[in-house]
């Protein structure tokens, strides 16, 4: 400890903290301007000046530590007279009409002015004669506003990671070289805006943030609703609309927002094509005509109980939407069983880490990311990346990614496609889509071979090693390079690499789940993991990346055929017993069927009754013209959206529903943190919250729920799901950041699972053999086609398409190629052409690069205009029943003419 | 009558003069990355500063030059404004009675063709081209660009091993450097402002003398990629590039012709100037990375194929320097007793010393090697050592300290004498040097002043031995089809140090640049490290990570600069043993705190403010 006075205070703080600091914790405010903690420490304002006994001159008091025995004077009239004077520098080269800038009373520039009563500068500046920067959609840069306190510049470099935005010269002075101008799309500025979030004055703003000024506006904390990062963000509101959004300092976003956060999650929710009245098709006209509640709750429960008493329950399904609250998937799968009388319940996980939670339940005991975000990312020695490209797809997490590499953490990057990270990586393994299990057995091949394995661990916590050690003795590097189409010697230096690093953990998502050996390929991450003994303890572990917002907790609250809230399975009869209790009622003993299945059994006339909460299968499920076929072929189809989409036109009665601003909640992330939801607005129309819309058909159905308020609902979880034992609304409204299992009040949460012991008592060593893709390319379909999301869209685009900056970016389908096969089909960059498999054809554009393989193509997943689901094959995985999104065999032609 | 006093008005100047000098420290100290069309109208403002006020160009015309040049740094010009400048310049050139006008006039003018890009992107860019920007100068002036302000900074505290550690991050050679390095990283120090640079070199020898490298712990070498390098040539290049692969994992083959390690370091270098044990130290830390195979006596197309190696490795790296010495074509040249310096120097690297008792030594060449040649010579007993030098003394590009330390020594400098003739007795043995006298010229294109012979006789110089070190060529005869220019014999590459037209073919160090200094071979083969790296598909980490202490404040009071001392010229001429003293460490740590740690105080802190 450090020992000084500070205005005649004794202090004692730790070695190295600043002048700043030590003030601080005595309460002594000395102002700041460029200071930003941890990002901007340059001490370039010089507005933080203190005075130290012995010292001739000033000490800036944001960047220098404490000695033993300073003197420090925060407030004397020499620091006075140097802020005084700095402020009169900076503010005569600062355009002072404040009643023009939307900053005005949020501008630190102008506080500090106030608080020194600099009215305006005793010196005659020099005003820069440079063009404002604005022709990005969502962010603008007024030099002649600018300090030049490089806060901006720190942020995109330092924090983001994608260091676009840089400092300039023009003679002897400093300009921000800010990437917004005509050629902004060239740049490769992805517009977080974090930049724009921490300029102190209105020089780099958001055009959202240039449109109201402060104090007219209220700020409401909820939770991102894009992917499972869980980015906590304020909406700001005014006159009851949602006007911008503010990053708060979430566990897992540490102030940051991606794109997609800042600038996609508000305008849906106010689009004016939102429904507004439930809505009945006209058999006759096969036109929606809009109906009452009644009508349509009343129709739902007679159509539905009528072919419950015709064909039974299990002729029934529900799908859950795992972009909405848990306690609406809650209520969900509540309807399902208990008023439906089936465990016909799902959710779009399925379709994405079904594969996950199965593998992972299987191996660990526990389908989840085992460590949180800041663990896996923070002084770690290894990362290995794993068919998961979190730069586009979980752009905070990716930011967190760049940070850690950039500070010397090693990075493995295995993916098929030169991704962003890949540029960054010691080692990338560009293997062939759907060899992860080959990739891994042969990972395990070289540790075992080069005695890297934890010998302890295994003995200690793990079953089933001696199976495969045996299985992967046949996978020699050799051997996998040729399934793979990688080199033998990254892949044994990787698996060095990984094995004698210290800290390293697994991070992985849809290119490993996405396939019809997806849980083998999940399994094979947590043989890797258990192998090396990297469970259970900090910066390590296996981390999928889950990829809606509450796709976790739609997971968590049974929205799952062969699961209860939970985890806890149908096939248990204690389970069913205990919820029987619990429910009064007497429940569907067999487990139902999964979402993938559905459509099959549609076809078939096994399922004829169907809600769907909040999906839209026909544009995100593989297969479309299978999926087309199943929707004509059910008898009733309800559909609970916010917006009229491809899927409800198959619908027979449409409801609408509530969008996250509108309602109350909780979202788990992908690191099991249960994070609130709350009501920001309330929107004209005649939308009901999702949860009432359920408790109505229930009712209707003829089981008794009685109304209950989403922390109502939370609190009936707490009752019957251990895990979310200690969870409730009011631990969470009191600032705690809760990540399952939270087994009771008084427990504070798990951030690390399986430390000591794994969920499921030891850990057992799946033994997985490589299996091809169900489908792989011939002479007819010669190519290998994956599909993936990129930054600026979100899956349907329900959300990003309406928000028009970012169509402006990206605003239509591509498939990427590889140079040398575009030159053998004489493709050049742009061209449209056609790509088919056997489920269809679609027209798109060529992007010509090095981005994919020879023999692999690769085509974002959100636009109609090619939607890649038209070709995707739907093929399923044994254990999930995940769709094989990754891999498909297409034929790509040149239009002729 | 008029009274005449004694105090003039050079009173005022003698004044004034303090802060000249202050002025010329401030031009010395100019930091590398500032606007150079800002800094030409600062010099603009300083030469309308000097008017006498006599002529209307100079008087009127300098500050009118100055708002021009204003005008374009402000991003207000057009086209039309440089031809203002030309016109107005081209006539205050053409004008003006004296220098002050005229000369500063012609400085504008050249440096708009020097500069024309900067003016444009004033003009059109309203901003300066990317590259302008302020650096650390001594890192960005260092060609390893090594941590400077960082090493210092645990010298002050006492952390020798972090210290070479640090260094050893951008540059394996911490103890050849500290003994050798011309130190370019000293030219620009921003201590300058205040009193004089810092002696950096001094203070990594301080450190080497108290953390001897292979002693000091290496940072972890990275699992094997399996992945195979052949070097050729263990100098500084090879050694590095060899240093860093080995690090990130990759197994290195490296083929030496002679039978150690070190090229020109042990080989062309005294050992009183880098003793060889010293020497050793680095390189047993560089091998002690652990995937480093030495193939000594290995000769490319004698012990083993050029296109062999090419063909067994997955990348090559050329770093066989410039090693044989060039003897100018004169009559007599191939008399008996005339040798190359780096023949002779070289014998000595490997322990051979010749005895040149009663003997007149002739030595030419105005460089260090000149200079390694003539102290040896000395210390090899010869009778008298003449230097035969072309230019004057102040023009020769041996360091001052060498010159020095060789007059000291007793070797004697005939400096403007170009050589004409070596006479030979009836057995063909050398008898004489004879050498034209010169006269120095006018400047020449690269601002240098030329020599001519003067209109004076020959001058006969009696002697037996002529040692010629006026150049080192390079034997690239071995790599002709690989990218070898005919006339230098240099290899031509790229930025990135690729060997034009070949993908997995490297080069860099003397034999890319032509004969150069220790620290720049050693910078390239860095560069190659990681290009070879990337070539491969890695993005290989290789630094270690080393806590820094807090920055001090800046201590500004004024103190002189510690200059390292040599052992007395009477004893070290006896033998090669080390001539230069350590600092002491109080000197070294006055040193130390004198640094003004430019990377925490200055532009290093920003984004891209570094190198």
């Amino acid at each position: 400890m450090v020992n000084l006075t500070i205005d005649n205070i004794p202090v004692s703080v730790e070695e190295g903290t600043t002048i700043l600091d030590a003030a601080a914790s005595v309460d002594i405010k000395i102002p700041t301007l460029c200071y930003l903690k941890e990002i901007n420490d340059i001490g370039s304002c010089k507005v933080c000046v203190v005075e130290a006994e012995g010292y001739e001159y000033l000490l800036t008091s944001c960047r220098t530590k404490v000695e033993e025995g300073m003197v420090i004077h925060t407030n004397t009239s020499k620091v006075r007279a140097a802020r005084y004077q700095m402020l009169n520098l900076l503010i005569a080269n600062h355009d002072t009409r404040c009643f023009s800038c939307s900053k005005s009373g949020d501008c630190r520039l102008q506080d500090l002015a106030d608080e020194y009563n600099v009215e305006y500068s005793m010196y005659k500046g020099v005003k820069t004669n440079r063009a404002p920067s604005k022709d990005n959609p969502f962010l603008t840069y007024y030099p002649e506003l600018c300090i030049n306190c490089q806060r901006c510049v720190n942020v995109c470099n330092k924090i983001v990671g994608n260091g676009t935005l840089h400092g300039a010269k023009m003679g002897a002075r400093t300009i921000i070289d800010a990437p917004f101008g005509p050629d902004w799309k060239e740049t490769d500025c992805e517009s977080c805006g974090n930049c724009a979030q921490v300029c102190p004055t209105g020089a780099l703003m958001t055009k959202n943030r240039r449109a109201y000024r402060v104090g007219k506006t209220s700020k409401v904390l909820t939770t991102c609703p894009h992917c499972a990062t869980g980015c906590q963000f304020y909406l700001i509101i005014r006159n009851n609309e949602i006007i911008d959004i503010e990053p708060a300092n979430g566990p897992s976003n540490e102030g940051k927002l991606c794109v997609k956060g800042r600038f996609a999650s508000f305008n849906f929710a106010q689009s004016r094509d939102r429904l507004t009245h439930p809505l009945i098709k006209n058999r006759k006209t096969g036109e929606f005509e809009q109906a009452t509640w009644d009508e349509a709750l009343d129709l739902i429960a007679e159509k539905f109980m009528e072919i419950k008493k015709k064909y039974g329950p299990d002729a029934l399904a529900g799908f859950a939407c795992s972009r909405s609250p848990n306690e609406d998937c809650y209520m969900l799968q509540k309807m399902v069983r208990c008023a439906f009388g089936t465990n016909n319940v799902d959710n779009c996980a399925r379709v994405c880490h079904s594969a996950t939670v199965a593998g992972l339940a299987m191996t660990l005991g526990s389908g989840a990311m085992t460590n949180p975000i800041h663990d896996i990312t923070t002084d770690v020695d290894v990362i290995m990346l794993v068919g998961s490209n979190p730069e586009e797809a979980h752009p905070v997490i990716g930011m967190q990614i760049r940070e850690a590499v950039e500070r010397g953490t090693k990075l493995i990057v295995v993916d098929p496609r030169d991704i962003g990270l890949a540029q960054k990586a010691d080692i990338h393994l560009k293997l062939k889509p759907g060899t992860n299990v080959a990739f891994a057995n042969g990972m395990m091949n070289v540790i075992i071979n080069e005695g890297l394995e934890d010998k302890e661990f295994i003995k200690e916590r793990t079953e089933g090693y001696e199976k495969i050690k045996e299985i992967v003795k046949d996978y020699t590097p050799e051997k996998v390079a040729k399934i793979c189409h990688i080199d033998p010697d990254h892949l044994r230096e990787a698996a060095m690499m990984y094995a004698s690093a210290g800290k390293a953990p697994i991070i992985y998502c849809l290119g490993v789940t996405e396939h019809s050996t997806g849980t083998e390929g999940v399994m094979s991450m947590s043989n890797m993991a258990m192998l090396t003994g990297k469970l259970g303890r900090e910066g390590c572990g296996v981390n999928p990346l889950r990829g809606q917002n509450n796709v976790q907790g739609a997971c968590d609250m049974g929205a799952m055929p062969t699961d209860f809230p939970g985890y806890q399975k149908v096939k248990n009869p204690e389970v069913i017993e205990k919820f029987e209790k619990a429910w009064g009622v007497k429940l569907n003993t067999k487990p139902g069927i999964f979402a993938t299945d559905v459509f099959g059994a549609a076809i078939n006339k096994e399922v004829r009754g169907l809600f769907i909460f909040g999906e839209d299968p026909v544009v995100t499920d593989a297969d479309q013209n299978h999926v087309r076929k199943a929707l004509e072929s059910l008898d009733f189809l309800v559909v609970s959206e916010l917006f009229m989409t491809e899927t409800t036109q198959y619908a027979d009665v449409v409801l609408p529903g509530m969008s996250y601003v509108e309602k109350e909640g909780t979202f788990t992330n992908t690191e099991r943190r249960v994070q609130r939801v709350r009501k920001a607005i309330t929107l004209e129309g005649d939308m009901k919250p999702d949860t009432e819309i359920f408790i109505e058909i229930m009712n209707r159905m003829g089981y008794k729920q009685p109304h209950l308020e989403p922390s109502e609902i939370m609190d009936e979880i707490s009752r019957l799901v251990p895990s979310f034992g200690g969870i409730s609304f009011k631990r969470l409204d009191n600032g705690e950041s809760l990540q399952w299992p939270c087994p009771s009040k008084d427990h504070p949460g798990t951030p690390i699972l399986h430390v000591g012991k794994f969920s499921r008592g030891l850990g057992w060593f799946y033994p997985a053999e490589y299996k091809e893709s169900a489908e792989l390319p011939d002479e007819e379909y010669p190519f290998i086609m994956m599909t993936g999301r990129i930054l600026y869209h979100y899956n349907t685009r329900a959300m990003t398409g309406r928000t028009p900056g970012l169509m402006k970016k990206q605003g239509s389908s591509y498939i990427e190629l590889n140079t040398e096969d575009a030159l053998k089909l004489d493709i050049r960059d742009g061209e449209r052409i056609k790509v088919s498999s056997r489920r269809g054809e679609i027209y798109t554009k060529a992007r010509v690069g090095d981005k994919v393989s020879k023999g692999e193509t690769w085509m974002p997943f959100h636009f109609p205009d090619g939607n890649a689901n038209v070709l995707t094959n739907a093929a399923l995985d044994e254990f999930a029943r995940i769709p094989e999104y990754k891999v498909c065999a297409v034929r790509i032609e040149k239009i002729s003419g | 009558m008029q009274t005449k006093s004694l105090i003039t008005r050079n009173e005022l100047n003698e004044k004034l003069s303090v802060y000249t000098r202050k002025y010329s420290k401030r031009i010395k100290g100019t930091p590398p990355g500032v606007c150079p069309v800002t800094f030409i109208r600062s010099f603009v403002e300083s030469a309308s500063s000097q008017t006498c006020g006599k002529c209307v160009p100079c008087r009127d015309g300098l500050p009118q030059l100055s708002k021009m040049l204003e005008k374009i740094i402000e991003g207000e010009g057009d086209e039309d404004s440089l031809t203002e400048i030309v016109d107005l310049a081209t006539t205050i050139r053409d004008t003006a009675d004296c220098a002050i006008g005229y000369e500063a006039a012609y400085v504008v003018l050249q440096s708009m063709k020097t500069f024309r890009e900067e003016y444009y992107s004033h003009i059109n860019n309203k901003q300066c081209l990317g590259e302008v920007g302020e650096k650390i100068p001594c890192v960005s002036y260092c060609p390893a660009n090594v941590d400077i302000p960082g090493y210092i900074a645990l010298i002050g505290e006492k952390r020798y091993e972090d210290a070479v550690a640090l260094i050893r991050n951008d540059n394996p050679f911490p103890t050849a450097c500290a003994f050798v390095c011309e130190h370019p990283c000293m030219t620009k120090c921003r201590r300058e402002l205040l009193d004089n640079a810092i002696n950096i070199r001094g203070l990594k020898k301080y450190a080497v003398d108290n953390a001897h490298a292979d002693k000091v712990w290496l940072p972890k070498s990275n699992v094997s990629t399996g992945k195979t390098i052949s070097v050729i040539g263990a100098g500084p290049s090879g050694l590095t590039a060899a240093y860093f692969l080995s690090l990130m994992g990759h197994h290195v083959d490296v083929y030496e012709a002679r039978e150690k390690a070190g090229g020109m370091l042990r080989y062309g270098i005294p050992n009183y100037r880098l003793p060889k044990d010293r020497l050793d130290e680095d390189i047993r830390s560089i091998l002690a990375t652990g995937n480093i195979e030495m193939h000594y006596n290995c000769m490319i197309n004698r012990d083993i194929s050029m296109d062999e190696l090419v063909e067994k490795s997955d990348a090559v790296f050329i770093s066989i320097g410039a090693q044989s010495g060039r003897l100018v074509p004169i009559e007599g040249i191939e008399s008996k007793g005339v040798a190359s310096a780096v023949e002779m120097l070289g014998e000595i690297g490997k322990g051979n010393i010749p005895d040149y008792t009663g003997k007149k030594i002739v030595v030419v060449g105005g460089g260090n090697v000149a200079m390694d040649c003539a102290r040896s010579a000395i210390r090899c007993n010869a009778e008298s050592v003449n230097v035969i030098v072309m230019e004057r003394q102040v023009d020769m590009t041996a360091s001052p300290d060498e010159i020095f330390g060789a007059i000291e020594e007793g070797a004697e400098l005939l400096t403007l004498h170009a050589p004409l003739k070596i006479t030979s007795n009836e057995n063909g043995e050398v008898k004489s040097f004879i050498a034209q006298p010169q006269r120095v010229g006018k400047f020449n294109s690269l601002d240098k002043p030329t020599v001519i012979p003067a209109d004076r006789d020959p001058i006969e110089v009696p002697c037996d031995i002529v040692l010629m070190a006026i150049g080192q060529k390079i034997d690239s005869e071995s790599f002709e089809k690989y990218s070898v220019e005919p006339v230098r014999h240099i290899f031509e590459t790229e930025p990135t140090t690729r060997v034009k037209g070949y993908e997995k073919i490297f080069a860099a160090g003397d034999c890319v640049s032509g004969p150069a200094t220790a620290i720049k071979a050693i910078g390239a083969g860095k560069i190659a490290a990681i290009n070879i790296d990337e070539y491969l598909g890695y993005n290989h980490k290789f630094k270690a990570h080393i806590a820094m202490p807090e920055p001090k404040q800046n201590d500004r009071t004024h103190y002189g600069s510690t200059h390292l001392t040599f052992v007395s010229a009477r004893e070290r001429r006896r033998n090669f043993d080390p001539i230069e003293n350590g600092m002491s460490y109080e000197e070294a740590m006055q040193e130390c705190n004198k640094c003004l740690r430019c990377d925490h105080f200055g532009c290093g802190v920003l984004v891209g403010g570094d190198i």
